[in-house]
C-alpha cells in the first residue's frame, strides 16, 4: 500500500510502553529482569510472582527509587518538564492478567510532560514531533489461552512501565517509523530500557485516523496495538490509513476500535470487541502518597546523562565528515557507536573514520540483520576493525575483500591477517603484476578492443570482468581500470 | 485460675511460677469452647500451644526474659482480617472461607515476636462493613454480657472476646468507628492510634486512607502497650508513619497535670438523638474532669454534620477498588459452576455473588460515586470536606488538648433492631466518623452503666500523633475514677 | 444527581461484577436512593479554594531500594501462590476461556 491519494492525510499518535531496567518490579521485591539479563517471562510460569504481585489480601505497593530515577531520565531525554510532585492513580477493569483488579498508572498528574524530539527524515528535513507526557504504571501478567480455558502467569505482572504518550503529530508511516527508531535510540542509550521488542520490553500502539487535507478537525481513530517492530509500525500504520479511506470513500465510517496486525497477511483486524468503552473510574491511589521530587535530585540526574543520539549524530557528521545516513545508523545503536569511538582511538589513518563508518552501516549491519544479534554478540572487536580500515586504505584487499573477512571473523575472531592469508584476498595492485594479464585479456579479445576503440566505451566493464577472472578476483578495481583504460586508448 | 483483668497481672504470675503460659493458653482456650459468643471463627489451638511452649522455654532461659519481650505470655485474639501465615483470613465472607494466608501481617509479627500468644481469630462484620457484627458469614457475635444484644461492628468479635474473657487483649480494625463502637457496647477499652502508626500490611483493606489497626483490652495500660509494641514505620506500607512512637506504656503512668489539661467538648456531638444514660455518663465524666482541675472548653466542630455523606462516600469509593481484587482468580472460593461458565463476565458475577448484602450495597454505592459522570460530585467534592472536617480539629486543637464526647448515640442495641433501614445502622458512627476521617488518635474508654447493665463508652480524640497524650489522660481516667 | 432507578443500579453493578436477583435489584435501588439522598447533603458545602484531601497527613511517598528479593517458594521450592490457587493447570491460574 502506497501513500495516500493527495487529497487525504493521515493524522498518527503513537504510545510506547517501555519496561524500566530496574531489578525488582515497580512495587514490589519480585525480580523485574532475570538475572542473566532475561526478560522474566523466560522464568518457570509464576516462580516470579509474591503475594504483592499477585494481589493477595492485605497487601500494599512500595515504590521502587530506580524505577523514579530512570522515568525522570526518560523525561529530561525527551525535553520533558518534570512534574515536582506527581500521583498515582488506580485505573481499574477487571481481567485475569490483572491482579488487583486494577491497575496502578498515573492520571491527571503524570511525571513528565511537554516533551518533543526531533526526527530526520529521508528527504535530509527534521521534523519536530511533541510528546503531550510520560508517566509510570505496572505491567500486567499474561493470558494464555487453550482450548476452553485460559491460564494467567504473574511473573511480568508489577514490572516497571514508562508509557509515551506523543501528540498525533505525524503525518506519514515514515515519520511514525522514524520517530519510533529515535525515542529507542535515545531510551536505550540512557539504559531506561533495554529496546528488546522481540521480547515486548518496548511495545507500540499507534493511533491512527484521516482527515481531507485543510481539516482541522480529526477524524475518528483507530489504535492499533503491540505491533512489535518497526517495520511492522510503518506497514500496518499505512494499511490501516488507506484502508480507512477506502471506507469513508465508499460511503462508510471509521469505527473506533481497537485492532491488530497480522504481518502475514499485511492487515489489521478488529480485535475481538471487550464490551462498550471501559470506564475506567480513576481515582488517586490511597496506598500510595504522592511522589515529591526535589528541584536538587532532577539536576543531579540532568547532570548524569550521557551524550544523547541526536547531539551525537551531529557530532559525528561534523568531526568526522560521516554522511547523514551513516551518522544516523552509528547513533541509533550502543554497540555501533561504542566500537566506532574505541576503533577511532586506536587508528592512525588519516580519514579512517569514514571508511570505518562504512563498514559499520554497511556490511556489518547488513551482517546484523542476517544473523539477527547484536554486534557485541559476534567476535568483531576494534582492534579488527583498525587493522581492516589500514590494510584497506593500502589497497592491500578490495573492498569485496573486506566483506568477506568481516563475515569470517565475525564468527571466528581471528586477526584480519590471518583471514587474508587463508581466505587468499590479497589483491594485486601491483602494475608489474597486473600488466602481463591485461595484456593477456586484451590479446585474446580483440574485435572488443577494436569496438573500445571505435566507441563502445562500455566495454571497459567486460575486459574488467575478464581480467579478474584471470587473476581470480585479486586485481585491484580501481588499478586494473587505470591499467585497462591507458592501455586502450593506445 | 480465674480470668485476668490486666497483663501485669499474668507477668507477675509467670515471675513467680504461679502459673505458665501454656497453663493461661490452656484456660483461655477452654473458655473459648465453652462460650456461646460466637466471637471466635478459627482457633489456633496447636499453634498457640507451641507458641507457649516456645515462650516457657524463654522464661525459663533467659533471665532478662521480660524486659526483651514486653508481650511475653500475652494471651491475644485478631481479627479475622489480619493475615497469620498458614492460617485462614475469611474476613467472615463465604469468599474466603477456605483461604489461607500465605504471609504475617507487619503488625501481627510485631507482637508475637514480642511474645505475645495468638489464641485464634475473631468474628467480624463481613470485611469489615457493619456496626453491629451481625454481617458476618458465619453468624453474628453475642454481646459478651447481654447475648439478645449486638456487640457493636465491625470488630464485635474483638471487643466480645475481651470482654468475655476470651482472650486479654485483641485487635480489631477501625475505619470509621469499628473498634471504637464495640468497645464501647461492650464496656472495654478500644484504641485507635493515629493513622500512619500501625502497618496496614498484612491487613485486608476495606479504606486505606481510613483503616488503622488497634487493641482492645480492660485497661488502657494493656492497650497502650500492644500498640506501642506494634507501632513503627513498616517499608512494606507506604502510608506508615516515620514520627517515632514513644515509651508509651511508661510515660502514661507518670503523674497526671490535671490543671493544664484543657478539653474540649464540641457542641455538636451533645444534641438530639443521644440517649439519656449516654449523655448522663459522659456529662458525669466531663464534670469529673473538671473536679480534677482541668478545664472544659466549649468548642465548635462545624462540619460535624458532613462527617457520615463523607465517609460514605470515600470508604465506599476506596472499598470498590479494593474488592475488586476477590473474583476467583487466584485464591477464593469458586462456587460451584463458576467453572463452567460460558464467558468470563458470568465467571466473575458468579464468584463475586458470595458477597454478603451489605457488601454489595457499599460496592455500587462506591463504583457509582467513582464512575465517569459523577466522580466530581462525589468522590473530589468529598475529599475536599474532608479537610474540611480535618480543618475544623486543627482550629480546635489550638485550644484544647483532647476532646471529649459520646462514643454512639445509643447503648448496645438489640439484634435485628436496625437492620430494616442500612442508613440508620450508618448513623451509629455519626461521633466516630469524623476522627477517622482526619486521621487522628481516639479511644473509647467506659465511663458508665446503664442500669441494666449496659456501658457507655466515653470518647477522647487527640490531635495528630499525640497517641500518648490521649492515652494518658484515659488511663489516668481509668485509674482514678474507678480503681481509686 | 441521576435518578436513582433499576437501570442505574443494573448498569453500576455489572461495571462492578455484581450479578444482583431480581429483589436485590429492587431493594438495592431503593436503598441506594435513601443513602445517596443523604450523601447529597455535602452538594451544600463551599469547597472553594480547597484542596482535596487523600491522606490525613498530606504524607508524601518514601521510595525502596531497587533490590530483588528471592522468589516466594513453599517448602517444596514451588510457587507459593500457587498454594491458594482455586484451579491451575501447568503452574498457572485456570479461568473458563477469555474470549
Amino acid at each position: 500500500m502506497g501513500n495516500l491519494d493527495s487529497s487525504w492525510e493521515m493524522v498518527i499518535g503513537l504510545e510506547v510502553h517501555a519496561q524500566l531496567s530496574t531489578a525488582s518490579k515497580a512495587f514490589s521485591t519480585a525480580k523485574a529482569r532475570l538475572s542473566d539479563g532475561e526478560s522474566v517471562a523466560e522464568e518457570r510460569v509464576n516462580f516470579n510472582t509474591n503475594m504483592i504481585c499477585a494481589g493477595h489480601p492485605g497487601t500494599l505497593p512500595s515504590l521502587n527509587k530506580k524505577a523514579v530515577e530512570l522515568a525522570i531520565r526518560a523525561g529530561l531525554s525527551t525535553g520533558c518538564d518534570i512534574r515536582l510532585k506527581s500521583v498515582f492513580a488506580r485505573k481499574n477493569y477487571f481481567y485475569p492478567d490483572l491482579p488487583k483488579g486494577y491497575q496502578i498508572s498515573q492520571f491527571d498528574m503524570p511525571l513528565c510532560e511537554n516533551g518533543a524530539i526531533n526526527i530526520e527524515l529521508s528527504d535530509g528535513k527534521t521534523k519536530r514531533i511533541e510528546i503531550e507526557r510520560i508517566h509510570m504504571e505496572e505491567d500486567a501478567g499474561k493470558n494464555v489461552h487453550m482450548s476452553g480455558f485460559s491460564l494467567v502467569n504473574l511473573n511480568r505482572a508489577g514490572v516497571p512501565l514508562i508509557e509515551i504518550v506523543s501528540r498525533p503529530d505525524m503525518r506519514s508511516a515514515e515519520e511514525a517509523g522514524a520517530y519510533l527508531r529515535e525515542l529507542h535510540s535515545i531510551v536505550t542509550a540512557i539504559d531506561v530500557c533495554d529496546g528488546n521488542m522481540q521480547e515486548g520490553n518496548f511495545r507500540c500502539d499507534a493511533n491512527v485516523s484521516v482527515r481531507k487535507k485543510g481539516d482541522s478537525q480529526l477524524g475518528t481513530r483507530t489504535e492499533i496495538k503491540n505491533v512489535n517492530s518497526f517495520r511492522f509500525v510503518e506497514k500496518a500504520i499505512e494499511y490501516e490509513a488507506a484502508r480507512q479511506v477506502a471506507l469513508i470513500e465508499s460511503g462508510g465510517k471509521v469505527v473506533q476500535e481497537t485492532r491488530l496486525y497480522d504481518s502475514a497477511k499485511n492487515v489489521t483486524q478488529p480485535m475481538r470487541s471487550k464490551e462498550e468503552a471501559h470506564d475506567y473510574r480513576y481515582f488517586p491511589d490511597p496506598d500510595l502518597l504522592p511522589l515529591v521530587i526535589e528541584q536538587s535530585q532532577i539536576d543531579a540526574i540532568q547532570a548524569s546523562l550521557p551524550e544523547l543520539p541526536r547531539e551525537k549524530k551531529i557530532r559525528y557528521q561534523n568531526e568526522f565528515g560521516l554522511s547523514s545516513y551513516d551518522a544516523m545508523v552509528l547513533t541509533q545503536s550502543q554497540d555501533l557507536s561504542q566500537i566506532f569511538e574505541s576503533t577511532l582511538a586506536i587508528l592512525t589513518v588519516k580519514k579512517g573514520a569514514k571508511t570505518l563508518s562504512n563498514f559499520l552501516s554497511g556490511e556489518i549491519s547488513r551482517l546484523m540483520n542476517e544473523k539477527d544479534q547484536k554486534l557485541s554478540e559476534s567476535k568483531i572487536n576494534s582492534t579488527h576493525l583498525a587493522r581492516l580500515v589500514e590494510v584497506v586504505s593500502e589497497n592491500v584487499i578490495s573492498s569485496t575483500g573486506a566483506k568477506k573477512v568481516l563475515s569470517v571473523i565475525w564468527e571466528t575472531g581471528q586477526s584480519v591477517d590471518e583471514v587474508i592469508e587463508s581466505e587468499g584476498l590479497k589483491q594485486v595492485s601491483d602494475m608489474s603484476a597486473l600488466e602481463p594479464l591485461v595484456e593477456e585479456v586484451l590479446a585474446n579479445n580483440p574485435n572488443q578492443v577494436q569496438q573500445f576503440r571505435d566507441g563502445k566505451e562500455k566495454l571497459l566493464g567486460f575486459f574488467v570482468g575478464q581480467v579478474m577472472k584471470v587473476s581470480q578476483g585479486k586485481a585491484n578495481p580501481e588499478r586494473l581500470k587505470e591499467l585497462l583504460i591507458s592501455k586502450l586508448k593506445k | 485460675m480465674n480470668s485476668f483483668s490486666k497483663f501485669s497481672e499474668i507477668r507477675e504470675g509467670y515471675r513467680s511460677k504461679k502459673f505458665s503460659p501454656v497453663e493461661v493458653t490452656q484456660f483461655y482456650l477452654d473458655q473459648i469452647k465453652k462460650s456461646k459468643h460466637n466471637a471466635y471463627l478459627d482457633i489456633c489451638e496447636d499453634r498457640v500451644l507451641d507458641q507457649a511452649k516456645k515462650v516457657e522455654k524463654i522464661i525459663f532461659s533467659d533471665k532478662d526474659a521480660f524486659e526483651k519481650y514486653p508481650l511475653l505470655g500475652m494471651p491475644m485474639g485478631i481479627k479475622d482480617l489480619l493475615n497469620i501465615d498458614g492460617v485462614k483470613t475469611t474476613c467472615a465472607s463465604k469468599m474466603l472461607e477456605n483461604y489461607v494466608a500465605p504471609y504475617t501481617a507487619t503488625c501481627v509479627e510485631r507482637l508475637e515476636k514480642a511474645g505475645a500468644l495468638s489464641l485464634g481469630k475473631l468474628n467480624l462484620d463481613e470485611f469489615a462493613m457493619g456496626s453491629s457484627n451481625e454481617n458476618s458469614a458465619f453468624g453474628p457475635v453475642e454481646h459478651p454480657t447481654h447475648p439478645e444484644r449486638v456487640p457493636g461492628g465491625s470488630s464485635g468479635g474483638s471487643a466480645t472476646a475481651v470482654g468475655a474473657d476470651l482472650c486479654l487483649t485483641s485487635l480489631g480494625t477501625d475505619t470509621g468507628g469499628s473498634i471504637r463502637l464495640p468497645a464501647s457496647f461492650c464496656g472495654v477499652v478500644g484504641y485507635k492510634p493515629t493513622y500512619g502508626r500501625v502497618s496496614r500490611f498484612g491487613v485486608v483493606a476495606f479504606a486505606s486512607s481510613l483503616d488503622q489497626v488497634g487493641p482492645f483490652a480492660k485497661t488502657v495500660e494493656d492497650a497502650a502497650l500492644v500498640a506501642e509494641v506494634m507501632s513503627g514505620k513498616d517499608i512494606y506500607d507506604s502510608t506508615s508513619s516515620s514520627e517515632s512512637v514513644g515509651a508509651w506504656s511508661s510515660e502514661i503512668s507518670k503523674p497526671m497535670d490535671w490543671k493544664s489539661l484543657k478539653v474540649g467538648v464540641p457542641k455538636e456531638y451533645f444534641v438530639e438523638g443521644v440517649e439519656d444514660s449516654v449523655r448522663k455518663s459522659v456529662e458525669e465524666s466531663l464534670r469529673w474532669f473538671e473536679s480534677k482541675g482541668a478545664t472544659l472548653v466549649d468548642i465548635s466542630l462545624p462540619h460535624t454534620e458532613y462527617a457520615v455523606s463523607t465517609y460514605y462516600v470515600v470508604a465506599v469509593s476506596e472499598a470498590s477498588s479494593n474488592l475488586a481484587r476477590f473474583d476467583g482468580v487466584r485464591f477464593g472460593t469458586r462456587p460451584d459452576g463458576a467453572n463452567e461458565s460460558a464467558t468470563l463476565d458470568e465467571f466473575y458475577e458468579k464468584v463475586r455473588s458470595q458477597f454478603g448484602a451489605e457488601v454489595k450495597r457499599r460496592i455500587i454505592l462506591g463504583t457509582y460515586a467513582l464512575s465517569s459522570g459523577y466522580y466530581d460530585a462525589y468522590y473530589s467534592k468529598a475529599c475536599k470536606v474532608r479537610r474540611l472536617i480535618r480543618n475544623d480539629f486543627d482550629e480546635a486543637f489550638k485550644k484544647v488538648d483532647v476532646i471529649a464526647g459520646p462514643v454512639a448515640p445509643t447503648v448496645a442495641f438489640k439484634r435485628g433492631a436496625m437492620l430494616e433501614n442500612p442508613l440508620q445502622m450508618y448513623l451509629m458512627d455519626i461521633f466516630t466518623i469524623p476522627a477517622s476521617l482526619s486521621g487522628l488518635p481516639a479511644l473509647s474508654v467506659p465511663c458508665g452503666t446503664q442500669e441494666d447493665g449496659l456501658s457507655i463508652g466515653l470518647h477522647l480524640i487527640g490531635s495528630p500523633f499525640a497517641d500518648e497524650k490521649v492515652l494518658k489522660v484515659a488511663h489516668h481516667f481509668q485509674k482514678e475514677r474507678y480503681h481509686g | 444527581m441521576a435518578k436513582v432507578d433499576v437501570q442505574l443500579t443494573e448498569k453500576v453493578a455489572s461495571l462492578a461484577r455484581l450479578a444482583l436477583s431480581k429483589e436485590e435489584k429492587s431493594s438495592f435501588t431503593e436503598q441506594l436512593g435513601q443513602i445517596l439522598g443523604y450523601i447529597e447533603k455535602i452538594s451544600e458545602v463551599n469547597v472553594d479554594g480547597v484542596e482535596p484531601m487523600i491522606n490525613p497527613h498530606d504524607q508524601i511517598l518514601s521510595l525502596r531500594e531497587d533490590v530483588a528479593a528471592e522468589p516466594f517458594l513453599n517448602e517444596e521450592g514451588n510457587p507459593k501462590i500457587l498454594d491458594s490457587a482455586p484451579d491451575q493447570l501447568y503452574d498457572g491460574f485456570k479461568v473458563p476461556q477469555i474470549l
